[in-house]
């Protein structure tokens, strides 16, 4: 038996009409329409006690299976870090001195940027979907005072911003990401720029701001700018790894981040000071 | 149930599985594109027209729970259905080793169209070395879970409705 080769005229306008429905509905996401974001918020939020039931069920056996076939990696990881604890130990003295260092230089500008408010967050791993790079779910959202925006920092210095923030889940845009932008302050020139996520280098580059003429040292320390951003100011970012002072035209600063992602598990989130000096009442 | 239930059923369904053990089980960081198979089957079943009103629905949902721009998988979901339908018609008369490879070259193309089409929002970058891998082991997972997926979709798309095709060689009935 054979097809039967079926009509195709009915389905060239359904298909346009598909094709304009969404892309009308792309236009009205650009342009912030609040009901679409509603809606995908809460679709997500009712599925999220799906999604935490079968994290839970999952759990045990993801375990069980690393320990089955990735035994070889977590002994080189536990080799990794006896290696690891070594060498600090061996650096610590280096490493005050490079504390001291960043004391100092973060001292001259009043840096207070231990004593933000913050939320400590969970990693759960990389959001659902194959479109994920450079991004993280958490597990706190809306229901922990958490906003679109918020800066996320470690210890070392700032990962990225909450870009999606629903009930109680929200996804982390991280800083290398190719669409990230913030605005930076080089400590010891004091210059303000523009830096963007380097995308897959894992770096950071500071395309734009910066005069061609700004001595800028390599190992120069870089925090947010605060002003108009919507990161407090002096969170650090990085330091400087290429200053290109041979630039004649368009001059890209390359800035390893401080804040590595390796091995943690914990980031926070931190909170604005502003809005909760306004809204007490809302803070956990 | 009438056919809307079903495609309602089958859709949800669907969601759900892919932000629960499609979600949990990943390969170099790729997940199944369940919704994608589910759109890609519905036009090899449903045909051009209903194929891509399901798969207009499916990229919707798809948008929601991946934090995508919405509209944007449903943009490219309903023309990979249409191109699905078109081709089953000339690809009837063959072997399932065949469909397989017919399946995976459309699951492939959704995945790449997709990441095209995000590329121009700056969801991911065309030239991401990692993009040519996530396709290939997206392929190879989702084309796995095909056949159940298959059997699913076929009773949701035609079930109690006249379908465009009535007559089907070996090949198309156990395909996908």
């Amino acid at each position: 038996m054979v097809a039967v080769p079926r009509p195709a005229g009915r389905s060239r306008p359904t298909l346009l009409l598909l094709v304009a429905a969404a892309l009308t509905l792309l236009t009205l996401h650009f342009r912030g329409a609040e009901p679409l974001s509603a809606f995908q918020q809460g679709i997500r939020d009712v599925l999220d006690p799906v999604r935490s039931a079968s994290e839970r069920v999952a759990r045990p056996v993801q375990s069980a299976w690393h320990g089955l076939f990735d035994y070889d990696d977590l002994r080189a990881e536990n080799e990794r870090l006896a290696d690891e604890l070594a060498r600090m130990r061996g650096r610590r003295l280096t490493g005050e001195a490079d504390k001291e260092l960043l004391e100092r230089l973060l001292g001259e500008v009043d840096i207070d940027y231990t004593t933000l408010e913050t939320v400590v967050v969970r990693i759960l791993g990389t959001p659902p979907g194959n479109f994920s790079s450079y991004s993280l779910e958490v597990d706190k959202g809306q229901d922990d005072g958490l906003e679109e925006g918020m800066a996320v920092v470690t210890g070392a210095g700032l990962v990225g911003r909450l870009e999606v923030v629903d009930r109680s889940r929200s996804i982390v845009r991280l800083a290398t990401h190719p669409e990230f932008r913030m605005g930076v302050r080089l400590v010891g020139s004091q210059d303000e720029g523009l830096a963007r996520g380097g995308g897959a280098t894992g770096r950071l580059v500071i395309d734009a701001g910066i005069r061609l003429d700004a001595v800028v040292k390599a190992g120069e320390v870089v925090v947010t700018s605060g002003g108009r951003s919507r990161f407090p100011a002096d969170i650090p970012v990085g330091r400087v790894s290429d200053p290109d002072d041979d630039a004649e035209f368009d001059r890209q600063i390359i800035v390893d981040p401080e804040a590595s992602l390796e091995n943690l598990s914990f980031l926070n989130v931190v909170l604005d000071p502003v809005r909760f000096d306004i809204e007490p009442s809302r803070r956990r | 149930m009438t056919h809307r239930f079903r495609v309602l059923a089958l859709l949800l369904t669907a969601t759900v599985a892919q932000v629960t053990v499609f979600d949990e089980v990943r390969v170099a960081g790729a997940s199944v594109e369940y919704l994608l198979l589910v759109s890609v089957l519905a036009g090899y079943h449903g045909g051009p027209e209903r194929g891509a009103v399901v798969a207009f629905f499916a990229g919707l949902l798809h948008d929601a729970v991946t934090v995508t721009p919405m509209g944007l998988h449903a943009l490219v979901y309903p023309s990979l259905a249409v191109a699905t339908s078109h081709l089953e018609v000339r690809l009837a008369r063959f072997t399932r080793p065949f469909l397989g490879s017919g399946l995976a070259i459309a699951i492939a193309g959704g995945v790449l169209a997709a990441a095209a089409v995000g590329s121009l929002f700056g969801l991911r970058e065309l030239g991401d070395p990692g993009l040519l891998r996530t396709t290939v082991v997206v392929v190879v997972m989702t084309v796995a879970v095909a056949p159940p997926t298959s059997r699913a979709v076929r009773w949701a798309v035609t079930g109690g409705l006249p379908v465009d095709v009535d007559l089907r060689g070996q090949g198309a009935e156990g395909g996908g």
